[in-house]
């Protein structure tokens, strides 16, 4: 059996945190609440949770440092959950590496999904093969993407956003559907997809201005080519 | 209604071109006046001249026994513009035997003639003007001479049309001069022009140059002063409307949460308890809908965010979320590559607006029963049809103010709404430069009717 999900709340409101925990245990998490982003990081060092939820805005390191640094280790699944709501701080706080992103006030059923589906995106992809794009190769059983046979360091997120174009080679994936095949959102953000696409080029292309394998179709969405 | 009023260049170049226009067609009447008299003045002198002349030959003829008027008439050179006409006892002679141009002397001039022994005076003959010169030889014999100003009129005429064209090109001329005048004049104002669109388009850096012109100085500083001050302002109301964002949410979060915590523990409550709970959560839901519409109104004037989407997929998604049947939503008619249906819009907002009246219409209208999105040319036309009473005529207009609610919602109470759903699909609809209207359905109920221009 699969131990209970260890969930991670940096969230410097007291009584957000307590609630958030206090909700979330009700769901059958296990909830460790701290209050800075320096406790957090401590704390997933020492006792890493499955899943982190992070405020942005936090005393001393702020919520984008916190998961940057998060980042820099592992591929631990990242939520931002936010009382901001603007542009701006949605894409920065993605493009420093967080997997999704929720505005405050999140109906806890809501977060509940979000946190399943996040789990259920796991390293590895089962009953795929192996996918060669020109000198890229997605190994879906291993969890791995290479380059030139180097494996490259990507998020669950980012791998399964790979699998899934991956699978359909050559052929147009909209937003919508590529938010509701890797996030299960009915109806997503898409800048989600935006900017995890904008992450995976600067992994996987050379020049990330001009893709060779990850390709915007205007309007329609984005495929992935040989 | 706003009256037309011409713009500044118009009216400059037309007030030139109507001071060029009188001026030169006053000097080209008095000239013309003055050289028409010159003219006319010379000819009739010249004709009393021969006409003085004619009569003494004339006279000195009558003298004879038997004279034979019209045989002196014939001795007298008249050349081709003149003729000569004498009335003697009565009868009429002339040099040739037509004899109709003895009406050409009028009535008051014979008179005139008789009674003071000449005259003259200016005719029309068969629509060539002439001048008539009447002497009185004998109390019984009076000569009559035609001269016929054939060539004069025909150079007055000439005249009168070279001086028509130079009033022309004069007037020409000087809306060519106002016109020149006011582009150098207005090119300051152009840049005015030019930085205020930049700022309506969002643009709050725009400003002008104060060194461009000194007597423009007062305009360009005041200028820049406004646009300072409405950027601080922009500024001071955007984190403002952040700020309550992250106040208001903040706490609705702890409350979201424990409410949820309280739902899940229902049963063990006591029933007193239990109801008040439900009460919390249930408000709690309307305070956070209350919250979102308002930080949404608040950030109204921020530019839409275009990008294309497929209208098909997001109004089938909208009604979905809504609980309601895809099967509702129709799309006119399909090109072969489904293209027409991808409008350039802001996804949100559009989304919000088809979401926002489907609430209406479950709310106010007995559940929407159509969902149309038609392409209209280059405009983008979305209608949603409910059955319900309609909205009455006088209240087409103010629902979409915010907080104000249908008649029906009072009876309905628990989902009364918020209030400013319509208000944000009027804002919505107006930040793509488009419009809402509420018309009848045929058939009954209401039909809400959204023109997005040039979305395609």
């Amino acid at each position: 059996m699969r131990p209970m999900a260890g969930v991670l709340v940096i969230e410097d409101d007291d009584r957000i945190r307590l609630s958030l925990s206090l909700a979330l245990e009700d769901e059958g998490y296990v909830v460790r609440g701290v209050a800075s982003a320096e406790e957090g990081l401590v704390a997933q060092r020492d006792d890493p949770a499955d899943t982190v939820l992070v405020d942005l805005m936090l005393p001393g390191v702020d919520g984008f440092e916190c998961i940057r640094q998060l980042r820099r280790s592992d591929d631990v699944p990242i939520v931002v959950i936010s009382a901001r709501d603007d542009t701006h701080d949605i894409v920065a706080a993605l493009e420093a590496g967080a997997d999704d992103y929720l505005v405050k006030p999140v109906a806890v059923k809501e977060l509940s999904a979000r946190l399943r589906a996040l789990r259920r995106r796991g390293r590895t992809v089962q009953a795929m093969s192996t996918m060669v794009f020109g000198d890229m190769e997605i190994l879906p059983e291993a969890g791995e993407v290479r380059i030139e046979g180097t494996p490259v360091a990507v998020t669950r997120t980012e791998f399964r956003l790979l699998c899934e174009l991956g699978e359909h080679p050559g052929q147009v994936l909209s937003r919508q559907q590529l938010l509701q095949r890797v996030w299960e959102y009915e109806i997503g953000d898409e800048r989600l997809v935006d900017v995890h696409v904008g992450r995976l080029r600067q992994k996987i292309e050379q020049d990330s201005k001009q893709p060779r394998y990850l390709v915007t179709v205007r309007g329609m969405g984005y495929k992935l080519q040989k | 209604m706003t009256r037309w009023r011409a713009g500044l260049r118009t009216r400059v170049v037309a007030g030139f071109a109507a001071g060029a226009l009188t001026l030169s067609v006053s000097m080209a009447l008095v000239s013309y006046e003055i050289t028409r008299s010159a003219l006319i003045n010379g000819r009739e002198r010249s004709a009393v001249r021969s006409a003085t002349f004619d009569s003494r030959v004339v006279s000195a003829g009558l003298n004879a026994e038997r004279p034979d008027i019209a045989a002196m008439l014939r001795t007298l050179d008249t050349g081709g513009n003149r003729r000569v006409l004498v009335q003697h006892l009565g009868h009429w002679y002339a040099r040739n035997a037509d004899s109709g141009t003895a009406t050409a002397v009028p009535q008051s001039l014979q008179r005139l003639v008789s009674n003071s022994g000449q005259g003259i005076q200016r005719v029309h003959i068969d629509g060539v003007p002439a001048v008539v010169v009447g002497i009185l030889l004998t109390p019984a014999t009076a000569l009559y001479e035609i001269d016929y100003l054939r060539e004069l009129d025909q150079t007055l005429r000439t005249l009168g049309w070279v001086l028509t064209l130079v009033a022309a090109a004069v007037a020409a001329a000087g809306a060519g001069l106002g016109w020149y005048a006011t582009r150098h004049v207005l090119r300051p104002l152009r840049s005015v022009a030019d930085a205020a669109q930049g700022i309506t388009a969002g643009d709050l850096s725009a400003r002008l140059d104060p060194a461009t012109d000194p007597d423009l100085e007062r305009l360009s500083t005041s200028f820049n002063e406004m646009v300072d001050q409405l950027s601080r302002r922009i500024e001071r109301d955007r984190r403002f409307a952040a700020d309550v964002s992250h106040e208001l949410r903040s706490p609705l979060q702890t409350l979201a949460a424990s409410a949820s915590v309280l739902q899940r523990r229902r049963d063990q409550l006591d029933e007193r308890t239990a109801t008040a709970a439900g009460l919390v959560v249930a408000e709690l839901g309307r305070f956070q809908s209350l919250v979102d519409d308002l930080l949404e109104l608040s950030r109204g004037d921020l530019p839409a965010q275009l990008a294309p989407v497929d209208m098909g997929e997001l109004a089938r998604r909208a009604v979905q979320r809504r609980g309601l049947s895809p099967d509702i939503v129709r799309s006119g008619w399909a090109g072969a590559d489904g293209e027409w249906l991808r409008w350039t819009v802001d996804r949100r907002r559009i989304e919000q607006v088809l979401v926002n009246l489907l609430d209406n219409a479950v709310t106010h209208g007995g559940g929407p029963i159509a969902v149309r999105v038609e392409a209209h040319g280059p405009d983008g036309v979305i209608e949603v049809d409910d059955e319900g009473p309609g909205v009455n005529p006088a209240e087409r207009e103010v629902i979409f103010d915010r907080f104000v609610r249908g008649r029906s919602s009072g009876a309905r109470g628990n989902d009364a709404g918020t209030g400013l759903g319509l208000s944000l699909v009027a804002q919505h609809v107006a930040a793509h430069g488009g419009r809402v209207r509420v018309l009848d359905r045929p058939g009954g109920g209401a039909r809400f009717r959204i023109e997005l221009p040039g979305v395609r």
